[in-house]
């Protein structure tokens, strides 16, 4: 690739204290962002370490979502739009 | 024939050795410890680091000099262990490969163990937060899905027979939904999924990243050009966008290297023009897995 077509690194960031297991959204009602990526850069989990604190392994409820594949990003700003508590910054 | 079917197929193809999905090499094993602990917390496995790294943003930790290289041999490295001492919270000897329905058939009308089961797939769950069931998990794994409430329907009928995963699998390939099969972990095979892209978290890790996380079928499609009216259905049905139509010919042309065999666009050709043959027997990309 030349240098002159080069793309920087999309930093996509999501407010945790807005959408996330504290926050009041919780994604796995919400994922509005999700559905409307083409690429799928979007991934929904659950906290790391919940091993501890949830009681109930099988059913877990501290769930977030982490923009996984940011190299895929087209920067369509279309997960920002949609966000219905503008959780969501794209910068690069 | 790549070295899975060499070391696992005993003489056939790796999906097709019945030794593979038998409970008594899952006991062997203690699978079902295994696969609860790895279930219960899959979603979290690109978000785990893995020598200091997690898989987020790794298109562009890929390219870095050096460690991009290093980065990719320990995560093939980790797909493909066949290491005693496996860690359940990664996905450590877990990879599948593209099977035409034809093949998935067999597998699930002689090859599966019971019980067998139709779930909600994660990967669309995770990436889209859809819930749709349409993967069939069989074997040890059925009961450890049974305990996990966000992969089993609540108002369905969870546990199916043979002829009903059969009659399933031919209905998600009509609707353009790729069937694969599963090594989870090596050597034993509990899964038929029915993959979409870029919902699938193999097919985005082969297609963007080069990860063999998923591997091509053992066939490929044939177009007999004669027989193509450029109606362009196939178009719209292939999921990897492996087939175009070019106006000027007024037919279609494949893209054998993003081909991955499925024969999911043969439901489409009312004029009988694509068909699958062997990838041995197509001299250019025979052994291109």
């Amino acid at each position: 690739m030349s240098k002159a077509n080069k793309k920087k690194r999309t930093k996509i960031r999501i407010d945790y204290s807005i959408c996330g297991e504290k926050g009041k959204i919780d994604p796995r009602n919400c994922g509005l962002c999700m559905k409307a990526c083409d690429p799928a850069v979007f991934i929904m989990h659950e906290t790391l370490g919940t091993e501890k604190k949830q009681k109930d392994m099988y059913d877990p409820q501290d769930w977030r979502i982490t923009p996984i594949w940011g190299s895929l990003c087209s920067r369509c700003y279309k997960c920002v739009e949609v966000c219905p508590e503008n959780a969501i910054t794209i910068t690069w | 024939m790549c070295q899975w079917c060499m070391s696992h197929g005993a003489g056939k193809k790796w999906y097709m050795n019945a030794k593979n999905y038998s409970d008594e090499l899952a006991e062997e094993s203690n699978m079902k410890d295994y696969l609860t602990e790895q279930w219960m917390n899959f979603e979290q496995v690109y978000i785990r680091k893995i020598m200091g790294f997690s898989s987020k943003d790794l298109g562009y930790k890929l390219k870095m000099p050096v460690i991009g290289k290093i980065l990719r041999w320990r995560a093939e490295n980790m797909i493909h262990s066949q290491k005693k001492r496996r860690n359940p919270v990664r996905a450590d000897g877990h990879f599948g490969q593209v099977i035409p329905l034809e093949d998935a058939q067999i597998i699930m009308s002689e090859l599966a163990a019971e019980p067998i089961i139709c779930n909600y797939c994660m990967c669309r769950w995770m990436q889209r937060k859809k819930k749709e069931a349409v993967c069939i998990n069989f074997g040890v794994l059925s009961e450890v899905l049974e305990k996990l409430p966000r992969f089993i329907p609540k108002d369905r009928v969870v546990r199916i027979d043979r002829e009903t995963a059969v009659e399933k699998l031919e209905e998600f390939n009509k609707k353009g939904y790729i069937s694969s099969v599963w090594f989870q972990p090596i050597p034993y095979i509990n899964a038929v999924c029915s993959c979409e892209s870029p919902e699938c978290g193999a097919f985005t890790l082969r297609n963007n990243f080069d990860i063999n996380v998923m591997y091509k079928a053992e066939y490929i499609i044939q177009l007999d050009q004669d027989k193509c009216q450029g109606c362009k259905s196939c178009v719209a049905m292939c999921q990897l966008s492996a087939i175009r139509f070019i106006p000027s010919m007024d037919r279609v042309i494949i893209d054998y290297n993003k081909c991955f065999g499925c024969g999911v666009c043969r439901h489409a050709c009312k004029h009988d023009a694509l068909k699958l043959i062997p990838r041995e027997d197509y001299p250019g990309f025979d052994g291109t897995y």
